[in-house]
């Protein structure tokens, strides 16, 4: 189930570097917050699973409601942004569990993994709908990494991280380029 | 009296300029007359401070934060120094008229240059010898940005070498205090960034420096300030050293390569004097030609030497309090000023020198051969003296901050103080020779009368009054008529609506003495390097323009590329 | 409850000045009690005091605490004398959400905090009006973010000694990213608003951030101290010389305020990476200095510069002077424990600093210049911009007391 979940994370950031449109950048985002609770709650880390889960799913809600009202899965010159996700998934996957040691290998590869093509989709990336719901899914992989410490980090990451999720959701460019 | 009266020579000019700040601000006219008070109210305070004691007196105030504690001190050293810029700092201040922006300014750097002779360590001494560099360069631009001034990056550099020299004392030695400095601590290292900051400091170069272009100004108010705050300064590190290093350098190589380097300065002063084609050009190079000699006599490492550097000094003072209230045209007070630079008998200018050049000999072998240079620069300069008494006056300048009966006052102190030299050795120059190095017996002496050195003694009131005596029948027969300037062998300037003299540069009938073999040659390569640009199908290899766009253009692309390199610089 | 109530009030009245915006009295009338509370409590607190009352643990340290206090002295200068109402309440909206996120940044007990804190920064100030695009707003923060949570992960995790090597990378890295400093330069705009532009990164939010990511540097990778502090001083020295040159050399006078920024970035940066007190201290002293004058002469620059006047009286003088470094401004203490700092490491390093020293003169006299000719409230927070900068410089103990050195 662990292994699911980070592959589900994987998947669901997977779909936010692939998509353009409002539905598919929500449904990835809900993906990933889904896999990132379903971790955490494995981890025994029940507050910060609900505390992503809610925030990520909140988050994701508001993201379905703004935008153009499209899936925009894979428009056409996606290829960059396909090898992007496998490259991005494997090299995850062995710094993951090759390089780095111990326990928890698919909290790292879903933390890694989601952490790399969130920051690759944000520096390639020009739409802000986009843009914000990657640093959506960037915020909680922000918290999936205090996860890793051997103590623990406690709830309060990633209580601060849903609440960034979510007020990410809420931004309304007014740049140029606002939405 | 309590220690905390230290702070008076410092706090007193400091205040001043406060003063004058606030009223200018206030929309008064503050006047001169607040920044002068603040002057010779230091200077009192400096002899009420001095000469009821006459023995070393510390003030500490705890640490500043930089590594440098507020400590004082007023030593035989300090009130040499603090003597040295205060009495022209007062004389100029008071006479010459400044906005209130300048007086400010003029009078809280004469406050930085007194905390800088009365700072206890080494970095105190920077900070405020870097506080007095800043502020003399801002008084010279307020005053006319356009008109040289010494580099800023230069005096940054020295003040920035001195704290650097300050800090490895500190880690060296455990401590920049001048007085608790460990002898081993002062290396070579440290020495050659302490001499480097008082050469640039000072200006000290063979080649025209600062104190030489300053000349060249519209205006002399800011010149002759900062002329009086900042070119003192750089000999009193050099005298300081002697106090780290118990009497001498680290090693005597350090002596003699400054002791040749000040006879270059002084050669170098002597060589464009007797070639310039102005006499405020000429004037320009008095203190840089003084400046030669104190240089070289101080670097010799006798107490001769250094009690003759600090009496030259003291002249340089007078001069420099003389020299920017002098009208560009010709007159007595021009004439007097050029004897009393010029080291004419029985001037102080004189006596000093001839003590120096006596200690160069004294110190023997090497050094006797400085001595020689330094009588070479001395002849040369005399001739230029002569010449540049019939030479066409200058540019001219604002008769209202000339004073030519004040400066020929000043010029003819110089000349009749020649017989008081004996006094102004005992009273000021031995004590502060004794503070930084310690005298054989019998190595110098005197008194009211008479230098006592190793090998001579100099009656010196005996000796040189005559020649006062000599001059002022001379002058009675002869008055001062016949004064070559007025006799028109120069082209007449038009004079200006508020200039005193010649507006603009006249031509010399006079030639130059003797030319420098190669410097037509050097110009001519100096013209060739400024002149030098890159050719035009080199110049699209570097485009600072596309550089500074691929660099700050916030590409991913170059960020992962910065990020690939460090990564592989840290792990290979 | 003082570092809640430090960044819970700022926020507070930031959002009040952003929902009073057509009544701008009462928006700055509000925020301004809002922020002032907010900084008195960030005033009261013991430094080093852990507070848990709302479930996060909140700890500031006295350096953080320091330039917290500096920044909010800043704000309330700038603030103050500003010439136009609706301009103090603009003012007072970012600057209280800046300061907010400050103290937040600065009382972060984990790196994964002050990474979200970044994220929640970056994007606020990417969704308000500015020229740049939004995406342009958003890369170097993220990059920043991304790298942080990159570090925190490979040092989190076990494995060979170069996951450690890669961690410290990435730190550094995005360190420098969230600065904007060389080589992650942020993309720059002279006509944008100073609130919107990467200015605030390095010259309000950068300080704490820097200093609250060194102090977790030190427990996620402790063995590689000696590696962090290369990487920082060999990047300082490329910021010195690239920010120092750029600034002069620059066509547009904001970029060469933005470049200035920079340089003394790249002092600062050698200072924190010397991992010795001196270092520390010489870093403090020229963060303050960035915050507390080289700040606000660039907001006071912005009219001047937008009008082409550049001006040569004293004041500019004496600006020039103080954004050079010159004695007696802090910028020539902070060069002093710099140089003794890198002496006690290695002397050829001060050389090497102290000629780069040199490089600030012909910018600033540039800079000072850009000034114009201050008039009114503008010429008296130059005048206080240039006194308290000499006041630091004179005597600097008692400000790096307050910030526990």
């Amino acid at each position: 189930m662990i292994v699911a979940a980070a592959f589900t994370a994987w998947l669901g950031a997977a779909v936010i570097v692939l998509s353009d449109g409002r539905r598919a950048l929500a449904i990835g985002l809900a993906l990933t917050a889904a896999a990132f609770s379903a971790l955490a709650w494995a981890g025994g880390e029940h507050l910060a699973a609900a505390a992503i889960f809610v925030g990520g799913g909140a988050a994701a809600v508001l993201r379905s409601q703004t935008g153009d009202d499209v899936w925009g899965v894979m428009p056409p010159g996606s290829t960059p942004r396909l090898i992007l996700s496998l490259a991005g998934g494997l090299l995850a996957l062995w710094i993951a569990t090759s390089l780095m040691t111990g326990p928890g290998a698919p909290a790292r590869f879903a933390a890694l993994s989601v952490l790399g093509l969130m920051g690759a989709r944000i520096l390639t990336e020009t739409k802000p709908p986009a843009l914000l719901t990657a640093l959506s899914a960037l915020a909680l992989s922000v918290a999936m990494v205090s996860g890793m410490s051997g103590a623990g980090a406690g709830p309060s990451p990633y209580i601060a991280a849903a609440v960034v999720a979510l007020g990410v959701s809420v931004v309304h460019a007014a740049g140029p380029d606002g939405a | 009296m309590p220690s905390l009266a230290l702070l008076a020579p410092v706090a007193l000019p400091l205040a001043a300029g406060g003063l004058t700040a606030a009223l200018g601000l206030a929309g008064r006219r503050p006047g001169r007359g607040i920044a002068g008070a603040g002057a010779w109210a230091a200077l009192l305070a400096l002899f009420a401070l001095w000469i009821p004691v006459r023995s070393s007196q510390e003030l500490n105030l705890g640490p500043l934060g930089f590594g440098a504690g507020f400590d004082l001190r007023l030593d035989g050293v300090a009130f040499a120094f603090g003597l040295v810029i205060l009495v022209p700092a007062a004389v100029l201040l008071t006479l010459q008229p400044r906005s209130w922006q300048e007086g400010t300014v003029a009078a809280v750097g004469v406050a930085a240059a007194m905390l800088a002779v009365e700072a206890g360590g080494v970095l105190l001494t920077a900070l405020a010898g870097g506080t007095a560099a800043t502020l003399a360069v801002i008084q010279l631009d307020i005053e006319d940005i356009r008109a040289p001034r010494p580099p800023w990056g230069v005096m940054l550099a020295a003040w920035l070498a001195l704290s650097w020299a300050g800090g490895i004392l500190q880690v060296v030695g455990g401590t920049a205090v001048y007085a608790a400095v460990p002898v081993n601590a002062l290396t070579a290292p440290v020495f050659s960034l302490l001499a480097a900051a008082a050469l640039m400091a000072s200006g000290l170069f063979p080649w025209r420096g600062w104190t030489a272009q300053l000349w060249s100004r519209p205006s002399l108010r800011a010149a002759g300030m900062a002329v009086v705050t900042l070119y003192p300064l750089g000999f009193y590190l050099l005298v300081r050293a002697y106090e780290m290093g118990d009497g001498r350098y680290p090693q005597p190589i350090f002596g003699v390569a400054l002791a040749w380097l000040g006879a270059l300065v002084a050669l170098g002063a002597a060589v464009r004097s007797q070639a310039v084609a102005t006499r405020r050009s000429y004037l320009g190079e008095v203190i840089p030609g003084f400046g030669g000699f104190v240089l070289m006599a101080i670097a010799l490492g006798t107490t001769v030497g250094l009690v003759a550097g600090l009496v030259m000094l003291a002249t340089i003072a007078v001069l420099a309090a003389c020299l920017p209230l002098l009208p560009d045209r010709p007159g007595p007070a021009s004439l007097l000023a050029i004897v009393a630079a010029a080291g004419l008998p029985p001037g102080l200018a004189f006596g000093a020198r001839v003590v120096g050049l006596e200690a160069t000999f004294e110190a023997g072998d090497f050094l006797g051969l400085i001595g020689i240079a330094g009588i070479a620069a001395w002849v040369i300069s005399m001739v230029a003296a002569a010449r540049a008494i019939g030479l066409p006056p200058g540019r001219g300048r604002p008769a209202t901050e000339t004073f030519p009966r004040v400066a020929l006052v000043l010029a003819a102190l110089t000349v009749v103080a020649g017989p008081a030299l004996p006094v102004l050795v005992s009273a000021v120059a031995i004590p502060a020779q004794v503070d930084v190095m310690p005298a054989a017996a019998g190595a110098l002496g005197g008194g009211l009368i008479s230098v006592a050195t190793h090998q001579a003694d100099h009656p010196a009131l005996t000796h040189i009054a005559p020649f006062l005596l000599l001059g002022a029948i001379a002058y009675g027969i002869a008055g001062l008529v016949g004064v070559p300037g007025r006799s028109g062998r120069t082209e007449p300037a038009p004079p200006g609506p508020a200039t005193e003299g010649a507006a603009s540069p006249l031509k010399t009938l006079r030639p130059p003495l003797f030319t420098m073999p190669g410097s037509v040659a050097l110009k001519k390569l100096r013209r060739q390097v400024r002149r030098a640009t890159v050719p035009e199908q080199y110049r699209s290899i570097v485009n600072p323009r596309s550089l500074e766009l691929a660099a700050a253009g916030g590409r991913p692309l170059l960020w992962l590329a910065g990020l690939v390199a460090l990564a592989y610089a840290v792990n290979r | 409850m003082e570092p809640e109530l430090a960044i819970a009030l700022p926020a507070a009245g930031s959002a009040c000045a952003a929902m009073l915006k057509t009544r701008p009295k009462a928006a700055v009338v509000s925020a301004a009690s809002l922020g002032l509370a907010g900084v008195a409590a960030i005033v009261v607190y013991a430094p080093g005091s852990t507070s848990e009352q709302l479930g996060f643990a909140f700890s500031v340290s006295a350096e953080s605490r320091a330039l917290v206090i500096a920044a909010a002295a800043a704000l309330a200068l700038v603030v103050a004398l500003a010439p136009l109402l609706v301009e103090r309440a603009t003012l007072l909206t970012w600057g209280l959400a800046g300061l907010s996120g400050m103290v937040a940044i600065a009382a972060a007990t984990s790196i994964e905090i002050v990474i979200l804190v970044v994220l929640a920064l970056a994007a606020l100030q990417a969704a308000a009006p500015g020229k740049r695009p939004f995406a342009t707003r958003l890369r170097g923060p993220v990059l920043a973010a991304t790298l942080l949570a990159v570090a925190a992960a490979a040092a989190r995790s076990d494995g060979p000694s170069i996951l450690s090597r890669l961690a410290a990378v990435a730190l550094v890295a995005g360190l420098f990213a969230a600065l904007g400093a060389m080589p992650y330069i942020h993309e720059f705009d002279a006509e944008e608003r100073t609130a919107t532009s990467p200015v605030p990164w390095m010259a309000f939010i950068g300080p704490v951030m820097v200093l609250a990511v060194l102090t977790q540097a030190r427990a996620l990778v402790p063995s590689e101290g000696a590696a962090v502090g290369a990487m920082m001083i060999a990047l300082g020295l490329i910021n010195m010389l690239w920010g120092s040159v750029a600034s002069w050399r620059t066509e547009g006078g904001a970029a060469a305020w933005h470049y200035s920024f920079m340089a003394d970035w790249g002092l600062a940066l050698c200072g924190l990476g010397l991992a010795i007190a001196d270092g520390r201290r010489a870093a403090v002293l020229v963060l303050l200095g960035i915050v507390l004058s080289r700040l606000p002469l660039y907001l006071w620059s912005r009219q001047a510069l937008r009008e082409k006047r550049p001006n040569d009286r004293p004041i500019n003088l004496l600006a020039s002077a103080m954004l050079a470094g010159a004695a007696p401004f802090a910028g020539f203490a902070a060069r002093v424990l710099l140089l003794r700092g890198a002496t006690q490491l290695y002397w050829p390093l001060a050389l090497v600093i102290g000629l780069g020293l040199l490089l600030w003169l012909p910018p600033s006299l540039r800079l000072g210049r850009s000034l114009g000719l201050p008039r009114g409230r503008q010429a008296w927070g130059v005048g206080i911009a240039l006194a308290v900068n000499a006041a630091i410089g004179l005597y600097p103990q008692p400000f790096l007391s307050l910030a526990g050195l």
